[in-house]
């Protein structure tokens, strides 16, 4: 194994085995070498492990056993939004429960009235896959961005183009993935290829707290639904997620379980847990309190990636869309699947359930967008 | 930042979570039960509107006499 660092005081090769350079000494910090540290981390990996394990005193489904299983759940296909001309990325509905901010893989933002179907904004962007979008809290602010490692903001009104109306107001060394309001419209969290989420202030564009621990790109990030915890979610393609403290800028705790990319974190309603999908092919729930994962959703039959998920209003119902073009819908308490929506010609991007939670929207490679309810 | 480095801030954040006070998992199990039931009653996704009319999304019908 060969260790490169960038650390420009590194001296005395300790332990040269083998011939080979398997530790460095930093001469400070007691002397620990990488392999030392290397010990440790397993170490306190499986002590954690451990310690986790007592507390694994029962499984989800089990204590869920004795719930009246969900009956007559039937979901159809209401309205198709049409328009893209290339793969929808992305969406996010409004807080009025009516409009829709989607984007696209052929670099255009859309404003839609789902109600109508209407089109109310479109706005070319500059580049090609605008993989994330989203509306701030007030309804009056849309931002996206994606391959231009930049996010944009535009202010919504009625009469004018509103293309005119934008502002850089957040950049990254890589390409954007995902970006998210912080209660208000005053802060936006964003995600990056870069492995970094950062905070931003929205009117200045300046740079608040930078959040390194993810080990690859960050893909997905979420916002706790109580203001009061000061924390926020992100699943990144090194198969972890984690739980960040805002103030601090650190991680508070490390998800681990999936075998591959976390493309979904979904803060459950309570707040005390969340949602995860994956491209290992399935979704998980993890707790907080209990500090690890409390339920899979997986089935043989299913093979392909899962990009998105979310859940409704009581937390019973999560939701996920795939890339086999289903939206499977699992029962969380009992995991177990309680049917599959099938509409979309293609992979099935991402989903979103209504903030009144009346209604779920789905974004399709096929190049549209369904409203079920 | 470094192997190193990385592995350092690795290491303590283990040790701090290693230190975290946690539940049992029957006991949260239990709560997110009881937080589903709670509000089981409003969601629609779960138990369907009482009425089809109250869905914002169901098609108008087709013709109307007045």
């Amino acid at each position: 194994m060969s260790v490169i660092t960038e650390e420009p005081n590194r001296l005395t090769p300790i332990g040269a085995q083998n011939g080979e350079l398997s530790s460095l000494n930093l001469g400070s910090n007691n002397g620990d070498t990488i392999e030392e540290l290397t010990r440790e981390v397993e170490a306190l990996k499986k002590k954690l492990e451990e310690e986790r394990a007592k507390f694994n005193d029962v499984a989800l489904n089990v204590v869920a056993q004795k719930l009246e299983p969900i009956t007559g759940f039937q979901l159809k296909a209401r309205r198709s939004l049409k328009g893209h001309q290339g793969k929808v990325l992305a969406i996010d509905w409004c807080s009025d429960k009516r409009h829709i901010a989607s984007s696209s893989q052929d670099g255009k933002l859309v404003i839609w009235d789902a109600f109508s179907t209407n089109k109310e904004h479109v706005v070319t962007m500059p580049t090609t896959w605008v993989m994330t979008c989203a509306y701030g809290p007030s309804g009056n602010f849309v931002t996206c961005g994606g391959l231009d490692n930049k996010i944009t903001l535009y202010k919504l009104s009625t009469d004018e183009d509103i293309s005119k109306q934008k502002r850089v107001i957040a950049n990254h060394t890589n390409y954007i993935s995902c970006n998210k309001f912080l209660y208000s419209d005053q802060q936006l969290i964003t995600g990056s290829g870069d492995s970094t989420l950062k905070l931003w202030d929205v009117e200045t564009g300046q740079l608040m707290q930078t959040f390194n621990g993810h080990q690859a790109d960050v893909m997905c990030l979420d916002i706790s639904p109580s203001e009061a915890g000061n924390i926020f979610l992100s699943g990144s393609s090194d198969h972890v997620a984690l739980v960040w403290d805002i103030r601090s800028g650190q991680y508070v705790q490390i998800f681990d379980g999936h075998e591959s990319d976390v493309n979904s974190v979904k803060f459950h309603p309570s707040g005390d847990a969340f949602a995860t999908g994956s491209d290992d092919s399935t979704c998980r729930l993890f707790d907080l309190r209990a500090d690890r994962q409390v339920g899979i959703y997986k089935k043989e039959s299913i093979l392909f990636a899962c990009n998105s998920v979310d859940m409704s209003l009581s937390g019973r119902l999560l939701f996920a869309g795939y890339n086999d073009y289903c939206i499977n819908v699992w029962d969380t308490l009992k995991s177990v699947r309680v049917s599959i929506l099938y509409a979309h010609e293609n992979r099935v991007t991402s989903i979103q359930v209504s903030p009144d939670g009346a209604a779920l929207a789905s974004a399709s490679w096929d190049s549209n967008i369904k409203i079920w309810a | 930042m470094s192997n190193l480095a990385t592995q350092r801030k690795l290491v303590e954040q283990l040790r701090r979570e290693g230190a975290i006070e946690r539940k049992k998992v029957s006991q949260v199990c239990k709560e997110l039960i009881s937080f589903c039931e709670a509000h089981q009653q409003n969601d629609v996704l779960v138990s369907g509107f009482t009425n089809q009319k109250e869905n914002p999304f169901k098609e108008k019908a087709g013709c109307m006499i007045i």
